[in-house]
């Protein structure tokens, strides 16, 4: 009985909507994260070189994004 | 643009400050905003809020605010679907804040938080100004009111939209209240 619920349960999540949005969910959390972490890098005194060399981007990457306007 | 802001509308403003740094958030909200909104109990838009019946419903309002802000800012349905991935959203959340303090998790990426002892406008918020700015031309009204405001949280998809929404306030029951329509007859 379990076992069926479990089956009915995964073929859900052959949905693809429903993988789409956590993924999309996904990158909204992440994105969020990023910034909490890029700004308190900055507060810390970090430069955007060491920052995009952590996150495996290239600083102007980071900068374009973070800095200035 | 503050110029044309009416004096119930910079009492709006005034006031989503007061609410951002009773928080301790970092920057001033859309959500601030709306709180300031229904405490202000002036005003045609705390007028509409009022005959919509959220003036008695603050702090279910408050609560919603503050469950959303558990969770990153990110819809009910997007929570869901995270922990359908086995994500915790609200862990994550309690986590960032343990260490960067109160609503570092629902600021827009550009946002630069506090900076030389007052706090600035997220990018939601500065949103919300445009958007008010824009209604009240579209509308030919000459100053910008605490209404537009309302009108502006209503009509920008986000958390302080979907929370008025589920307290039944939406762009066209704003706008019902405020201009009328259906059997408001003049005289």
């Amino acid at each position: 009985m379990s076992e069926a619920t479990d089956l009915a349960q995964r073929a859900g999540d052959r949905d693809p909507r429903v993988g789409l949005r956590a993924v999309a969910a996904l990158r909204r959390l992440m994105e969020q994260l990023e910034a909490v972490q890029v700004r308190s890098a900055r507060n810390q005194g970090w430069s955007w070189q060491e920052i995009a060399a952590e996150l495996g981007v290239s600083r102007q990457a980071v900068h374009k994004k973070y800095g200035r306007r | 643009m503050f110029e044309r802001f009416t004096q119930d509308a910079r009492a709006v403003v005034k006031g989503a400050v007061e609410h951002c740094e009773r928080s301790g958030s970092r920057t001033v909200d859309a959500e601030h905003m709306l709180l300031a909104l229904i405490d202000r109990g002036a005003g045609r838009g705390s007028f509409a809020l009022a005959e919509l019946g959220l003036a008695e419903r603050g702090e279910s309002v408050a609560r919603a605010l503050e469950e959303a802000r558990r969770r990153a800012g990110l819809s009910q349905t997007e929570a869901e679907a995270l922990a359908g991935l086995g994500i915790d959203v609200s862990e994550i959340v309690a986590r960032a804040e343990e260490v960067h303090g109160v609503g570092a998790m629902s600021g827009g990426r550009k946002d630069k938080g506090r900076r030389g002892g007052h706090r600035s406008f997220s990018r939601g918020a500065r949103d919300v100004l445009e958007r008010s700015l824009r209604i009240a031309v579209a509308r030919r009204d000459r100053r910008i009111g605490d209404e537009h405001i309302l009108l502006a949280l209503t009509a920008r998809p986000g958390v302080a939209a979907e929370v008025l929404a589920d307290h039944g306030v939406t762009h066209e029951s704003v706008t019902r209240v405020l201009h009328g329509g259906g059997g408001t007859k003049a005289g």
